[in-house]
């Protein structure tokens, strides 16, 4: 199956469609072409602010477009050292500049193992055929 | 699927359930109608903003912070209210949650057709009748689960909706409400004697039925009740009806999900009143003294709207 959807090959992803660029002891974080895509047109966002503490699977912020309303959960655990507040005021970045202008939040990383669970490019390109799959099944 | 018929039930029961069903994990369609009327805010709506507090605190209106998507309503016993709630490995649920819509508002599309309203989905999540709201719908994840929720209009209060929300003056207000009044419908306008619960009740229940084959009836049971009481604890907290969110430079009120009505100030004592429609300036109103010197409205009408269609002040 031919995907639509850019995904860099140096990226991590993980399953909630977030992208994790790995910088050392910090990661910087987004929100995937495929997870914007299946989020729709992005009407607001509101993002854990920095020196606030998240755990991963945790809540990270929280997002509407289109009237649905869905959490963030974090990727990775650590320390927000950075949210960006131009994607605050301008969410709809997340939709025209996933990779660039529209990531989200910049993490000191409490437990560098945890990278080692995430997805690599070629994984994770894996897993989003099977979930087209699945949605051609709903139709 | 669990169906929970519950008639009438007090405002915050009729927000506190679907709640509960999702953080506990449970699958379910509740049927309901509130027996007073409240203020329902979205997850992301900003209560200073958007509310007119002083006038829902003189009128004894409560606020109800929903965790769905979508903007203010008013709420009351004129409305019924159908609420799905599904597990997010539900293989039913799309990923794109909008995508959902659709099904969801099926039923309640073939209720409004059986008493002659021409209703249809407008995307992503309100219902129209010739051209016109009658159904305005959310949905939100929730714990684990996902709900969906909806109602159908048999009347609707145009002016304590006017009232409810901040606005910059009275005229403002009194066009706000022959906006809303020009762009939606309910029963009432098209059915010429009462329209009961039980009669839309049985209407979406054979809707679902279609969708999920036999729906089991159940009462509310113990689990439920505590789930929903302490659901509305934690929504009571003024703290939480006050949450901060989305902000608009311009005072936005969005009427269907295709028209807008904005409010530009144009001087210290003057604001002119912009109704968009696909984005499209369609009708403009001056208020104070702008209504003396703008002598463009005309040559605007019909433009696209952005912010310096009509420069600064």
């Amino acid at each position: 199956m031919d995907l639509e959807y850019a995904i860099p090959e140096n990226l991590y992803y993980d399953t909630h469609d977030f992208w994790i660029k790995v910088n050392g002891e910090e990661a910087v974080i987004g929100l995937s072409d495929y997870g914007q895509s299946n989020t729709g047109d992005i009407l607001y966002l509101e993002l854990l602010q920095a020196g606030e503490t998240v755990g991963r699977g945790d809540k990270l912020g929280s997002v509407e477009s289109g009237k649905w309303v869905g959490s963030l959960l974090a990727p990775l655990s650590g320390t927000i050292l950075e949210s960006n507040k131009d994607v605050l005021v301008h969410p709809r970045k997340v939709n025209t500049d996933a990779y660039g202008d529209g990531w989200m939040c910049r993490i000191k990383l409490r437990d560098s193992v945890e990278v080692k669970g995430l997805l690599t490019a070629q994984a994770y390109r894996k897993w989003i055929i099977e979930q087209e799959t699945k949605e051609e099944e709903i139709g | 699927m669990d169906l929970y018929d519950l008639g009438e039930v007090s405002w915050w029961e009729s927000q506190c359930y679907y709640h509960a069903l999702a953080y506990l994990g449970r699958e379910g369609l509740i049927l309901c109608y509130p027996s007073s009327p409240y203020v329902c805010l979205g997850l992301h709506d900003d209560l200073d903003q958007e509310i007119d507090l002083e006038y829902c605190q003189r009128q004894r209106i409560p606020l109800f912070r929903r965790e769905t998507g979508g903007g203010v309503v008013y709420l009351d016993k004129g409305q019924v209210f159908f609420q799905l709630v599904l597990r997010q490995d539900n293989s039913c649920l799309p990923l794109r949650r909008t995508r959902y819509y659709e099904q969801f508002l099926q039923p309640a599309i073939s209720a409004y057709k059986y008493f002659g309203l021409p209703a249809k989905l407008k995307p992503p999540a309100d219902l129209n009748a010739a051209g016109r709201k009658c159904s305005g719908n959310a949905c939100g994840d929730i714990g684990k689960c996902t709900a969906y929720v909806g109602n159908l209009l048999v009347d609707f209060d145009y002016t304590v909706m006017s009232k409810i929300l901040k606005v910059p003056g009275s005229q403002f207000r009194q066009y706000l409400r022959q906006t809303m009044q020009a762009n939606m419908t309910t029963l009432k306008d098209w059915v010429n004697h009462s329209v009961g619960y039980d009669d839309l009740a049985a209407l979406l229940v054979e809707g679902f039925k279609r969708q999920w084959g036999n729906l089991e009836a159940r009462t509310l049971d113990d689990e439920l009740i505590r789930k929903a009481k302490e659901i509305y604890v934690k929504t009571s907290n003024p703290e939480w009806i006050a949450l901060p969110g989305r902000k608009h430079t311009e005072r936005t009120i969005k009427i269907a999900e295709d028209i807008l009505l904005l409010e530009r100030r144009t001087g210290p004592d003057s604001s002119t009143a912009i109704l968009l429609h696909n984005g499209k300036v369609e009708q403009m109103r001056f208020f104070g003294k702008a209504a003396c010197f703008f002598s463009r409205a005309d040559s605007l009408i019909g433009c696209e709207w952005h912010e310096d269609l009509l420069g600064r002040p």
